[in-house]
C-alpha cells in the first residue's frame, strides 16, 4: 500500500505551496512587478563598465552554434529511436 | 608573493564556507567518478579492494557530487544572493558556519559509510538512518536561517530567486524525510512496489525540487545582474515558479515505466513530464530575452558565461527529459548509458555549470577581491564544457547501442566489446572534468586566502 505515503507527500507539498501562495497574495507580492524586475541591479551602483572584446562576441556565436547543433543531434537521436525502436 | 594582508569581510562567511566546501568536494567527487569510469574500462585493474568496487563507489560519487559539490555551490550563492536581494544581512553567520561544518561532516560521513558498505541500497537515498537525520537537521537549519533573513528584510518584495531558494530548501526537507522513509530506521524502506514509487518521488524531487530551483534562482540573479538589464518579466518568472511546483512534484513514476506501477500513476507522470516544457521554457525565454543584445557583455564575465552555458544545457536536458518519458522512447533508452548522459547533462551541465558560474560571479563580492586568475577560470570553462559535451555524445551513442542490442535479444556480454571504446572516451572526458575541478579549487583557495586584491579584474599575477 503506497497510497498513504503518497497522499501525505502530496498533501504536505500542496499545503506548504498553498499557504505560501495565500501569504504572497495577501502580502502584495504580486503587485509592483515592474520594480521587482530591477531588484538584481540595485546593489551594483558604482561598478566599472565592462569591455566587450571581439573574442567575447565570437564566443557568443560559438555558444549559439553549440545550442543549435546540440538540439539537432538530440532531435536526430529521438527520431532514430522512434523509427528503429518503437 | 602573496601576503596575508588580505583580510576577509566578516559578513558572507557562510557563502565563502559553502564555496570552499563545493570546490573541495568537486575534486573528490569527480576523482571518485573517474575511478568508476576506469573500472568500466578495466574492471580488474583495482583488484578486489572491497571499498573500491563499483557497487560501492558509484553511490559515493553520486552523493558527493550532488550534495557536496552542486548543492553546496548553489547554497553558497544563495547565502549571498538572498540577503543581498532582500537588502539585509544573513540572519546568523554563526548558524551558517555551523551549517557549513555539519554539511561537510555529513558529506564525509556519507562517503566513508558508503565505501564501507553501509547503505540502504535505494538510489540517491543510500545514506544510513543517522545520516538521514543529520541531513534533515541541516535542511532545517538552512530553512530557519533563510526564513529569519526574510523576516528581517528591508525590501518588501521577494524577487523570484528568493522564492525559488525558499521553496527548494523547505520542500527538500519534506521530500527527504518522506522519500527516505525516515520512520523506518532499520531499512529506510517500505516493501516492494510501494517502496519503488515513494523512492522515485524522492529521487526525482532531489533533482527537481532541490537542484533545479536553486540553479534557476541563481540564473535569475546572475543574468540580469551581469548584463545590467532588468529581468524581462518578473510576472512571467512567477508563473514559471508556481507551475514548477505544481508540475514537478509528482512525476517521479516516469522512472518506473518498465515496472508494475499502477498505470494511472504512469500516465500522470508522463503527462506531467511533457507539461514540464512550460515551466522550463518560461525560465529560458525570460532569461534569454533579458540577455538579448547583451551576449558579449555576458561572455565578458566568466561567471555569467558559465551560467548562460548552463541555461543552454538546461534546454537540452529538458527537451530530452520529456522525450524519454514516452514509453516508446524509453523502451530503447531505459537502463542504458543514455540515462547516464541525461543525468550528467542535468546535474553537471545545468546545475553544476550554474553553481560554478554563480560562485565565480559572487566571489569578488564575498571576498572583496577579484578572482585570482580569470584566465584559469576561462580555461576551466572550456575544459568542463568540452568534457560535458563529450559525455553527452559518447554516453548517448553507447546508450543507443545498448538499448538496440538488448531489444534485439543480444546478451550483455556480447555487447561489451562494442561499448569499450566509448568507455575509454568517457574516461578521457572525465580527465578534463577532474582537471577543471582542480583548477577551480586552486582558483578559489588563491582568491580567498592568498590574494591581496586591489585589482578590479584580470589575472592576479601581481600577488
Ligand atoms: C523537463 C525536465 C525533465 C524531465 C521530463 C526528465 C525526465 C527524466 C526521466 C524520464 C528519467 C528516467 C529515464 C529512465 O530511467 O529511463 C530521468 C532520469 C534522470 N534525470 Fe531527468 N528529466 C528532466 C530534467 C532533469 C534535470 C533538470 C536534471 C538535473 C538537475 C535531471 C536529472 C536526471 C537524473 C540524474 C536522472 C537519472 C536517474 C537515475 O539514476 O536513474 N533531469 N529524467
Amino acid at each position: 500500500m503506497y497510497y498513504p505515503f503518497f497522499i501525505v507527500y502530496l498533501i504536505a507539498g500542496f499545503a506548504v505551496t498553498l499557504w505560501a501562495f495565500w501569504w504572497a497574495l495577501r502580502n502584495g507580492q504580486f503587485k509592483d512587478q515592474q520594480r521587482a524586475r530591477f531588484l538584481p541591479l540595485d546593489e551594483q551602483g558604482e561598478q566599472p563598465a565592462v569591455t566587450v572584446t571581439r573574442l567575447n562576441r565570437y564566443q557568443s556565436y560559438l555558444l549559439l552554434a553549440f545550442a543549435g547543433s546540440g538540439l539537432l543531434a538530440l532531435a536526430a537521436a529521438v527520431v532514430y529511436i522512434l523509427v528503429t525502436g518503437g | 608573493m602573496a601576503t596575508t594582508t588580505n583580510a576577509l569581510p566578516q559578513i558572507h562567511r557562510t557563502a565563502r564556507g559553502f564555496c570552499i566546501t563545493s570546490a573541495v568536494w568537486f575534486v573528490i567527487g569527480t576523482l571518485v567518478g573517474l575511478t568508476t569510469a576506469i573500472e568500466f574500462i578495466a574492471p580488474d585493474l583495482l583488484g578486489n579492494i572491497s571499498w573500491l568496487v563499483l557497487g560501492r563507489i558509484r553511490p559515493v560519487h553520486t552523493n558527493i557530487v550532488i550534495f557536496g559539490f552542486v548543492t553546496a555551490g548553489l547554497l553558497s550563492v544563495s547565502f549571498y544572493m538572498v540577503p543581498s536581494l532582500l537588502r539585509t544581512e544573513l540572519y546568523s553567520e554563526k548558524l551558517g558556519m555551523i551549517t557549513v561544518l555539519l554539511w561537510n561532516i555529513a558529506v564525509a560521513a556519507a562517503g566513508i559509510t558508503l565505501a564501507m558498505g553501509y547503505t540502504q541500497g535505494r538510489e540517491y537515498a543510500e545514506l544510513i538512518w543517522p545520516l538521514d537525520l543529520v541531513v534533515v537537521l541541516l535542511f532545517g537549519l538552512i530553512c530557519f536561517n533563510l526564513f529569519m533573513t526574510v523576516k528581517q528584510r528591508k525590501e518588501p518584495l521577494l524577487y523570484v530567486s528568493v522564492w525559488y531558494v525558499l521553496a527548494a530548501v523547505i520542500l527538500s526537507a519534506i521530500t527527504y524525510c518522506i522519500g527516505n522513509v525516515i520512520w523506518v530506521p532499520g531499512s529506510g524502506a517500505l516493501a516492494g512496489m510501494p517502496d519503488a514509487i515513494i523512492l522515485w518521488f524522492y529521487g526525482h524531487n532531489v533533482l527537481g525540487l532541490l537542484l533545479t530551483p536553486l540553479a534557476v534562482a541563481v540564473a535569475y540573479y546572475v543574468i540580469p545582474s551581469a548584463s545590467r538589464t532588468p529581468l524581462y518579466s518578473h510576472t512571467l518568472s512567477l508563473v514559471g515558479f508556481w507551475s514548477l511546483l505544481v508540475m514537478y512534484s509528482h512525476i517521479g513514476t516516469h522512472h518506473l515505466l518498465q515496472t508494475p506501477a499502477p498505470t494511472w500513476l504512469k500516465v500522470v507522470s508522463i503527462v506531467g513530464s511533457i507539461g514540464m516544457i512550460i515551466p522550463v521554457m518560461v525560465v529560458l525565454i525570460n532569461l534569454w530575452y533579458t540577455a538579448k543584445g547583451k551576449l558579449g557583455q555576458i561572455q565578458a564575465d566568466v561567471g555569467a558565461k558559465f551560467v548562460l552555458a548552463g541555461s543552454v544545457i538546461y534546454l537540452f536536458t529538458c527537451i530530452q527529459g520529456p522525450a524519454h518519458s514516452l514509453p516508446v522512447v524509453q523502451r530503447i533508452t531505459h537502463f542504458s548509458n543514455w540515462v547516464v548522459a541525461h543525468a550528467h547533462m542535468g546535474v553537471l551541465g545545468f546545475a553544476g555549470f550554474i553553481a560554478l558560474g554563480g560562485m565565480y560571479y559572487i566571489l569578488p563580492k564575498i571576498t572583496g577581491k577579484p578572482i585570482f586568475s580569470k584566465s584559469l577560470a576561462e580555461l576551466q570553462y572550456w575544459l568542463v564544457l568540452i568534457g560535458m559535451s563529450g559525455f553527452m555524445i559518447g554516453l548517448t551513442m553507447s546508450g543507443l547501442i545498448q538499448g538496440h542490442g538488448w531489444r534485439s535479444g543480444e546478451t550483455v556480454y556480447r555487447l561489451l566489446p562494442q561499448l569499450h571504446h566509448y568507455n575509454i572516451f568517457r574516461g578521457a572526458m572525465g580527465v578534463l572534468i577532474v582537471s577543471s575541478a582542480l583548477i577551480f579549487l586552486y582558483n578559489i583557495i588563491r582568491t580567498i586566502f592568498f590574494n591581496p586584491g586591489g585589482q578590479a579584474s584580470g589575472v592576479g599575477k601581481e600577488s
